[in-house]
């Protein structure tokens, strides 16, 4: 199971570069034809100059950058068969833009469980701050896991 | 109509143009679950939902978040979201059609910028909400 002791440790980092592909595959997944996020033209002429990311691209960046998060995540203590996202929150102090590297650093900010007539429930809190290349802060991800214990 | 939110008319109580996402298709699921990076068999694996415990797949939360994102968008504008909350309550089916709506509960300033802050949710065909959340949109 989680343990409070896991709270403040950082759970992995990595870094990537946002792909212009990647992007648009991830807006097509979800139906949204923007032409900022598919269409480098319209995107050149658009408020930002280049191809940005949908607001929830972060969930899908994550997994690219911090790849060593998935031997890491094994040691949270969650059960995997019962696991559910809870909560997500974003905060984002600008829109990712393709071709730019981001570097991310995920820990655990929270454990804690909560008794219920199904049983022990068991929350995980992770938060990952995304930083450009001059270390400026440009998205924040809050993440709340559930899962049921056995 | 609802019409896209704007700094110097937005109010309280205003709602946001509707978005209207659906019906959901497991096409759906498995193109999110290889376009998002998410491995997880219950969204696009019948035998191993079922196992599990559920009648069958069912949406990823992410991928109705996705569908907030986008209505958020479209209601303040490209850049507009400064923070975005959302709990997932209710699973989203194969078959529904979802609709992502949200109100105006404040008004204020942030920095200088005009904000609104927002509650928005996704709902079916029948009001069930599953997905709820806040949203703070800097407007212009």
């Amino acid at each position: 199971m989680p343990s409070k002791d896991m709270i403040g440790r950082v759970l992995s980092t990595g870094s990537a570069t946002v792909s212009a592909e990647h992007v648009a595959a991830f807006a097509r997944a979800l139906g949204d034809e923007n032409p900022l996020y598919l269409d480098p033209a319209a995107a050149r002429r658009g408020p930002f100059g280049t191809i940005v990311a949908p607001p929830t691209y972060p969930i899908a960046f994550m997994v690219e950058a911090l790849s060593g998060g998935a031997s890491a995540f094994s040691e949270l203590g969650l059960n995997f068969m019962t696991l559910i996202h809870g909560e997500q929150e974003f905060e984002y102090e600008r829109p990712i833009r393709a071709g730019e590297t981001l570097t991310l650093t995920g820990r655990i900010s929270d454990v804690y469980e909560k008794h219920g007539s199904s049983g022990t429930m068991d929350f995980v809190v992770l938060e990952t701050e995304a930083t450009d290349a001059e270390g400026k802060r440009v998205f924040f991800s809050r993440n709340t896991l559930i899962s049921r214990r056995l | 109509m609802s019409a896209p939110l704007r700094a110097a008319t937005v109010a309280v109580g205003q709602e946001l143009p509707p978005l209207v996402k659906g019906p959901v298709t497991k096409d759906h699921l498995k193109a999110y679950a290889a376009a998002s990076g998410d491995p997880n068999p219950m969204h696009t694996d019948e035998d191993f939902a079922r196992n599990a415990g559920y009648k069958g797949v069912f949406a990823h939360g992410m991928l109705s978040m996705g569908w907030l994102g986008q209505f958020l968008v479209q209601a303040g504008g490209p850049g507009a979201i400064r923070r975005f909350r959302t709990r997932f309550v209710k699973l989203t089916w194969p078959g529904e059609t979802i609709t992502c709506r949200g109100r105006v509960t404040a008004v204020r300033d942030e920095g200088g910028v005009r904000v609104a802050d927002c509650e928005i949710w996704t709902e079916n065909e029948e009001g069930e909400r599953k997905l709820v959340g806040t949203a703070v949109l800097a407007l212009s």
